[in-house]
């Protein structure tokens, strides 16, 4: 009993968007040390964008993976993606400045090793496997860091696992009030794993289309988003929250309705069907 | 609609490449000299849980009945789900039993990781027969063997025509609960391994009590626990491709390249996660 997973041709080059996906990503989430630099919490929601911008390139490598035909389902791609990112992430974010380079250097490390046992010890021998892997584990751990960003306002180790509570009107420091110390991390991690391993699953098919099944990548990703600005509200300010919040439903709200727009297209006919009335009265 | 059902359905077992042993037991000496020279022998003991920890997960994946789509449509033996969804259900459901008993000491908590994951898996075994049974109407019948290997119930006079069986026979229960106890205890061992290099590293770094720090050690211990479990389960996935029947599956006879497989991948995920704080407050 097998199922062919068709994918559609054409569309933007793979290498193109591993490239945006990687430096986009790179540079989004710099721009949320912009917070350090200038002391407050309004770029907190770059990280969420890099996460998406990760997200987006994610999928097209699950596409291309998942073209070869795994036997083992598409979400399995997403969970080792999450699992051997979210190490990276956290190994990554105790380097201070450098964290997201280390992040991306110890992903691509663990997803290297990942894809050589994958082809050379349990022989699928899918020629994309190594790079697919890597390029998983990557995206997976700039998910994380980005959305752990998102939610402390920065990306260093240390401000991920300390956080203020106020006791009785005094400020007290406490490491259980943090991102980390709250397991608000296991969190993030199912946040980017369902937004990772949903949308070719989706979408996969006769007729799959590159534009459309990146389209719902992008709405997963702000779509995680938003509980995480809302998680957000306990660790940085409000105004930088809602800062946050209003980015992520803005975004949410455009890439859905262009998803909607986009199966429209794609789809043979549709019928704009209402719900079903009961007749007053009874029948 | 998951696909499931590989491309490669070849008889027999391709044994792992050269290459690919070579490169795994480089990989783990490298791994066992760095922890070494990091945490000294704790590290290495640590090391040493987590790799036993890893086997055990890849190990047990393979005695759980993996159905996938044509299970759910009543054409297949076995859960209707794919590896990596079973595998987490039941070691993360192990992993919490085995994180909740972490203080009653070593034993009691892998006791508790393996009767969780167990009870899990015997509930879910349960109730996918009885869902089988009563609300589809079909008989459990394997289309693997003649016999069942525990009770000598015969399948082919149960088995439906152009199906490879269907139902949950006894011998896969029991493949099920055997994969859960050693999927909740390698997921247990991994958590225990973390938690305790944590607690004394980070109480020295922060100069906090292990109260204090409770939190965030107990936090990072078990994501990097579900990280690596999701890693192995994978690898372990990718080994069976698509679906398997439980122990009597002539699939099992792989286990020994995801076992091989998870070991490297334990090691390498698991260097990083012992030398995590190595860098804190360097940069």
């Amino acid at each position: 009993m097998s199922v062919k997973v068709e994918v559609g041709a054409g569309g933007i080059p793979h290498n193109r968007i591993l490239i945006y996906g990687l430096v986009g990503s790179l540079i989004l989430i710099y721009l949320t040390y912009l917070n350090t630099i200038t002391g407050t919490q309004y770029f907190s929601f770059f990280g969420g964008l890099a996460a998406v911008a990760a997200l987006l390139w994610g999928t097209d490598t699950i596409k291309h993976l998942c073209s070869y035909g795994l036997g083992t389902g598409v979400p399995s791609a997403g969970m080792i993606a999450l699992g051997s990112g979210v190490i990276a992430a956290l190994v990554g974010a105790t380097t201070g400045i450098f964290a997201p380079i280390v992040t991306i250097i110890v992903a691509a490390i663990i997803g290297g090793v990942a894809g050589i046992m994958a082809n050379h010890i349990v022989r699928m021998d899918i020629p994309v496997m190594i790079a697919s892997l890597t390029e998983l584990a990557i995206v997976g751990a700039m998910t994380v860091l980005g959305l752990a960003a998102m939610t402390a306002g920065t990306f260093q180790f240390l401000g991920l696992i300390s956080g203020t509570i106020v006791i009785l009107g005094f400020v007290v420091e406490t490491y259980e009030a943090s991102v980390i110390g709250g397991s608000i991390i296991a969190v993030i991690f199912m946040l980017g794993a369902i937004a990772i391993q949903h949308s070719f699953n989706a979408c996969l098919g006769p007729g799959e289309k590159q534009d459309r099944t990146l389209m719902l990548a992008a709405e997963c990703g702000f779509l995680s988003m938003i509980p995480i600005a809302i998680i957000s509200f306990a660790f940085i300010a409000f105004l930088p929250a809602l800062i946050s919040l209003l980015v992520s439903v803005i975004g949410w709200f455009y890439t859905y309705m262009r998803y909607i727009e986009l199966a429209k297209r794609d789809a043979y006919a549709w019928l704009d069907a209402q719900p079903i009335l009961e007749p007053e009265g009874g029948a | 609609m998951t696909a499931l059902g590989g491309p490669k359905q070849t008889a027999g077992v391709q044994p792992p490449t050269g290459m690919g042993l070579a490169i795994s037991i480089i990989l783990i000496i490298v791994a066992l000299a760095l922890a070494y020279f990091l945490v000294q022998m704790a590290g290495v003991i640590a090391l040493v849980g987590i790799i036993i920890g890893g086997v055990l997960i890849a190990f047990g994946v393979h005695f759980v009945p993996v159905g996938g789509a044509p299970a759910a449509m009543g054409q297949s033996p076995g859960i209707a789900t794919g590896v990596a969804m079973l595998a987490a259900g039941a070691g993360l459901a192990g992993l919490f039993g085995g994180a909740w008993a972490a203080p009653f000491g070593f034993g009691v908590a892998l006791a508790g990781g393996a009767i969780g994951g167990g009870l899990l898996m015997a509930i879910t075994c349960t109730m996918v027969n009885v869902i089988y049974i009563f609300g589809m109407g079909i008989p459990a019948a394997s289309g693997k063997v003649e016999k069942d290997p525990i009770t000598g119930d015969t399948f082919p006079e149960y088995k439906s025509q152009g199906t490879e069986g269907h139902g949950l026979p006894f011998i896969s229960w029991v493949g099920g609960v055997v994969g859960g106890v050693l999927g909740g205890l390698g997921g247990t061992l991994i958590y225990l391994e973390l938690v305790e290099v944590y607690q004394t590293q980070l109480s020295a770094i922060l100069g906090a009590t292990v109260d204090q720090i409770a939190s965030v050690a107990i936090s990072l211990a078990g994501i990097f626990a579900v990280g690596m479990f999701l890693m192995n389960a994978v690898l372990a996935a990718y080994n069976i491709t698509g679906t398997i029947e439980g122990p009597h599956d002539p699939k099992f006879k792989r286990f020994p390249r995801a076992v091989i497989a998870a070991a490297v991948a334990s090691a390498v995920a698991g260097i990083f996660a012992i030398g995590l704080l190595e860098l804190v407050g360097v940069f």
